[in-house]
């Protein structure tokens, strides 16, 4: 039994860490892997793969991204990751075993470097091919240690170095840092909203303790798509609506990103086409698979077909969404006439990315376009820019005979009859909603009292706005 | 060695089973050939126009005068020696191009082609800087030269070496690649003059386009603030123009600027100019000024010129209109003098996201305008470069997806008649369909530039020339 156990304890041990490792990963940090696969894009395609003869390292980039393609399927990314790590794992104690190194040593170096690998993925910068060139060194440490001869062994690893050097580069490690729960969470919302699981980021971010931006920016995006961001806009303050960005050199790639999804809820194709092509120019070799699919619909939506048909090509040579695109090509009509109807064809000229202008531009050419009226008069309404939330509404529901009975604007347009001592005939015309009128009467009489802290009367005397 | 001859064995019957056509059935189309090389007329110096078929094939089978090739998948590509002793005999001929393709278990033998090959060589360096074409943002900038007797690419400008800097307006004088000039834009950039391969940085405030003299003496720039707007329809995008705009000269032996009223017109717009090959005109284009970005749709530049003495560096007094129909931006004039050719668009001074933008050719001894119909196409065709012999020139056309710039390559025969462009020809036939970088400013040399990336990165490094 003694023996047994002498025999099995450093492979029973080196498996318990993979097991742990893939718990860790799969469990906790899942939304990690999901982030790294829609960064990148593997193109099954020789001129593709011919570009990573470019510098040294090519085998262990091209290996790392064709891996890191299959994240996007649920337990791959832990799984992917395990395997290279137990490989490694392995392959140092087997090396180390047989430069007579004693077994407690090779083990605990063996779990050291295991893990010192699996923390370098606990930064989304640090690629899967950082890990592969790692386990390219560790073949040819293991080669090596399996020659017996000491000069056949000198001499294959003076003529491996090179070839080594060249197919797996020199062996990335990430800066150590803790594992980052707080952008998992951010990932989480961005991938849950990604696939349309609204009532999960709804849920998802109600459920924290704390919040970011990110999650607020998604909240709020999820609940605009089912028609209640005004119902729901005070439940976070500071909100976070996107709307006040302006995408500049300086912009970090998440927020560009972030407003490329803002911009395709709203069904600006100029700008969702912009904020794409310009996450592409921050991602991994200048491309990722997010955008690409992105810029075909968009472009599909847009009626520009050669230029959806140029992403869905590129789309098509992947392992992951060669389908989708196939979908795309074939009942592209069906899936996105929603917002085929939505696109502006009125033509005009601006100097700035400022939204405010372009919902605008985009509630004049159709009226009906729910997400644009809601963040627009929810835009002004964060600011308390109370006089624009009326222009605004008076615009695109009192002049379109189309006004939209939110608790929200129902309070606001009491602020501004309040304010401008609006005759009886204005706030039966704007007010339809006799129980808001109650509590306003009776917010006035306890300004700023915390139970009127899910009204807007409330956030405009004691919240302070965005500045911007 | 058993293996190696099993491993030989494998590959040839491999090779012997490509199929070959076999009750192949007569199409009347032409194939669908991506590049679309269907009866072009070509160089006798370029390099293997290798070229895929946009079909679902099995295998195909492309004869082209003695060369036949018989490949598995939809790819034609040429063994370049074979290419090259096929134009060698076919100069001043042309070859018959047929096309068979096993689609569905059935051949098909589609309409043949012809590629018409001329002595007429074209000059064998194309530079062109790679970059998303958004412009705004950029991001591994790189300025490339391509030998287009082959494939072979090199780097002249590289973000590695150039702190991730924007580079444009690469410029030779003359096509002589013993004088060039181009821009590293940023803190501590400046202009990198090439002379004869020795780098110095110069800096000349504000010039953005520019052209040499035919000595080399002097350089005529245009200075402007260049302002990106945005249209609301998605089918047109970007727009760019100018908020002012004037034209200077720049004395590079004496390191002076200077301009005349006539080129920096308070109440114009004066851009894009560019010396006459004998030295004696500065061909530009100049607008009435309108109001931006509102009046944006009246701002039409004209064609005109303006007399230089090169001996003196004196400018004309008087200014001479040559074209006024549609808005003028890049002229160029051909080396021998006898055309001037420009891009025409509908308004403006950015025609890159204009589709309706076109190329005309002026007859300089006649007046005559050639609209080029045979050139043109439904998407932006813009920014060109004439071969040193003047019987070819290089754009930048958007045809394929009108997104991505690609240079097109166009013959004028010795009647000035234009012949079909043909795309820069790629080793791989799927180059362009996963590239996600425009080919922007394309302009041709006779030669190899007699420095590299890491003598640019040298220049940087040092003081500028200063102007005043």
């Amino acid at each position: 039994m003694k023996n047994l156990y002498y025999k099995y304890y450093p492979t029973a041990a080196i498996i318990l860490s993979a097991i742990i490792i893939w718990c860790f990963f799969q469990f906790w940090y899942p939304y990690h892997f999901f982030f790294q696969e829609q960064n990148q894009i593997f193109l099954w395609s020789w001129d593709y793969i011919t570009t990573y003869t470019d510098k040294s390292g090519g085998l262990a980039r091209f290996v790392g991204d064709f891996l890191t393609q299959f994240y996007y399927y649920l337990f791959a990314g832990a799984t992917i990751l395990t395997v290279c790590l137990l490989i490694i794992a392995c392959l140092l104690y087997k090396a180390l075993i047989n430069f007579k190194v004693s077994k407690p040593v090779a083990l605990l170096l063996a779990l050291f470097v295991m893990a010192l690998a699996a923390i370098c993925h606990f930064s989304t910068s640090y690629r899967l091919s950082g890990t592969i060139s790692i386990m390219g060194w560790l073949i040819l440490f293991w080669v090596v240690s399996i020659i017996r001869k000491k000069v056949l062994k000198l001499s294959a690893l003076v003529c491996c170095l090179l070839p080594c050097y060249l197919l797996f580069g020199s062996p990335a490690i990430a800066k150590i840092q803790m594992p980052d729960f707080v952008i998992e969470k951010d990932f989480a919302v961005d991938c849950e909203y990604h696939f349309g699981h609204y009532d999960k980021v709804i849920q998802l971010v109600e459920s924290q303790d704390r919040w970011t931006d990110q999650m607020v920016f998604f909240y709020n995006l999820a609940q605009a798509q089912r028609g209640q961001l005004p119902d729901h806009l005070l439940r976070f303050t500071p909100t976070q609506l996107g709307t006040f960005y302006q995408i500049g050199p300086e912009t970090p790639m998440l927020i560009i990103r972030n407003m490329n999804e803002l911009y395709w809820a709203l069904g600006d194709m100029t700008f969702t086409e912009r904020a794409a092509m310009m996450t592409n120019v921050f991602s991994h070799n200048n491309r990722n698979v997010r955008m690409m699919q992105r810029l075909a619909e968009c472009n599909y939506v847009s009626g520009d077909s050669l230029a959806a048909e140029k992403y869905l090509r590129i789309l098509d040579k992947t392992f992951v969404y060669a389908r989708w695109a196939d979908n795309v090509r074939q009942n592209g009509k069906t899936i996105y006439q929603q917002k085929m109807q939505m696109v502006n064809r009125h033509d005009t000229i601006s100097i700035t990315d400022n939204a405010h202008l372009l919902m605008m531009q985009l509630l004049d050419a159709n009226p009906n376009n729910t997400i644009a009226l809601d963040y627009i008069l929810c835009s002004t309404l964060v600011l308390k820019d109370i006089a624009s939330f009326k222009r605004d509404y008076d615009r695109y529901c009192i002049d379109t005979n189309n006004p939209r009975l939110k608790t929200l604007y129902q309070e606001a347009l009491c602020i501004w009859l309040a304010g401008t001592n609006a005759p009886q005939q204005e706030w039966e015309k704007y007010i339809k909603r006799g129980d808001v009128f109650q509590r306003f009467q009776q917010y006035n009489l306890q300004r700023g009292n915390a139970n009127f802290k899910d009204t807007y009367w409330y956030y405009f005397d004691k919240i302070k706005a965005p500045e911007i | 060695m058993k293996k190696i001859l099993s491993l030989l064995t494998i590959l040839a019957m491999l090779a012997s089973c490509t199929p070959t056509p076999e009750n192949v059935h007569q199409s009347n189309a032409l194939p669908p050939i991506y590049p679309d090389y269907c009866d072009v007329t070509i160089p006798q110096n370029i390099a293997p126009l290798n070229f895929l078929l946009r079909a679902d094939c099995e295998a195909i089978e492309v004869k082209a005068g003695d060369i036949t090739i018989n490949a598995r998948g939809n790819e034609a590509v040429f063994d370049i020696d074979d290419w090259k002793a096929l134009l060698q005999q076919s100069a001043d001929k042309s070859i018959e191009v047929t096309v068979s393709a096993l689609i569905n278990g059935q051949w098909t033998a589609y309409k043949p082609f012809t590629w018409q090959v001329v002595s007429d060589k074209v000059d064998p360096y194309l530079t062109y800087r790679l970059i998303e074409p958004d412009y705004e943002i950029w991001n591994n900038v790189q300025i490339q030269q391509r030998c287009v007797e082959n494939f072979d690419v090199n780097a002249i400008g590289h973000y590695e070496k150039l702190e991730n800097r924007c580079m444009n307006c690469h410029t030779f004088a003359n096509q002589n690649p013993q004088l060039s000039m181009m821009y590293v834009r940023g803190p501590g950039g400046g202009a990198i003059l090439n002379k004869n391969g020795m780098l110095s940085k110069l800096n000349i405030p504000g010039s953005v386009y520019f052209g040499f003299s035919p000595t080399g003496r002097y350089i005529t720039f245009s200075t402007q603030k260049i302002i990106p707007a945005f249209h609301s329809d998605p089918s047109k995008r970007l727009e760019v123009y100018d908020s002012e705009s004037n034209v200077c000269v720049a004395d590079m032996q004496e390191h002076r600027i200077f301009t005349s009223p006539l080129l920096s017109d308070s109440l114009k717009f004066e851009t894009f100019p560019t010396f006459s090959p004998d030295g004696k005109y500065i061909y530009y284009c100049a607008a009435d000024s309108v109001s931006l970005p509102r009046d944006i749709k009246q701002l039409q530049y004209s064609l005109v010129r303006i007399a230089f003495d090169e001996k003196t560096g004196t400018i004309g007094t008087q200014v001479d209109t040559l074209y006024h129909q549609r808005s003028v931006c890049h002229p160029r004039v051909s080396p021998d003098g006898k055309f001037i050719l420009f891009t025409v668009a509908d308004y403006g001074t950015f025609p890159i996201w204009h589709p309706e933008a076109d190329l005309q050719m002026l007859n300089l001894q006649t007046g005559k305008i050639d609209t080029l119909g045979i050139v043109n196409s439904a998407k932006s065709d813009t920014y060109h470069s004439w071969s040193s012999n003047s019987r070819w020139f290089v754009f930048a056309s958007k045809r394929d997806d009108g997104l991505y710039g690609k240079p097109y390559f166009c013959y004028i025969d010795k009647q000035g008649k234009a012949h079909k462009p043909f795309c820069l020809p790629q080793a791989h036939p799927l180059f362009y369909d996963n590239n996600l970088k425009s080919f922007n400013a394309p302009e041709l040399g006779k030669g190899k530039v007699p420095f590299d990336v890491d003598d640019v990165a040298k220049a940087m490094k040092k003081e500028s020339v200063n102007f005043k």
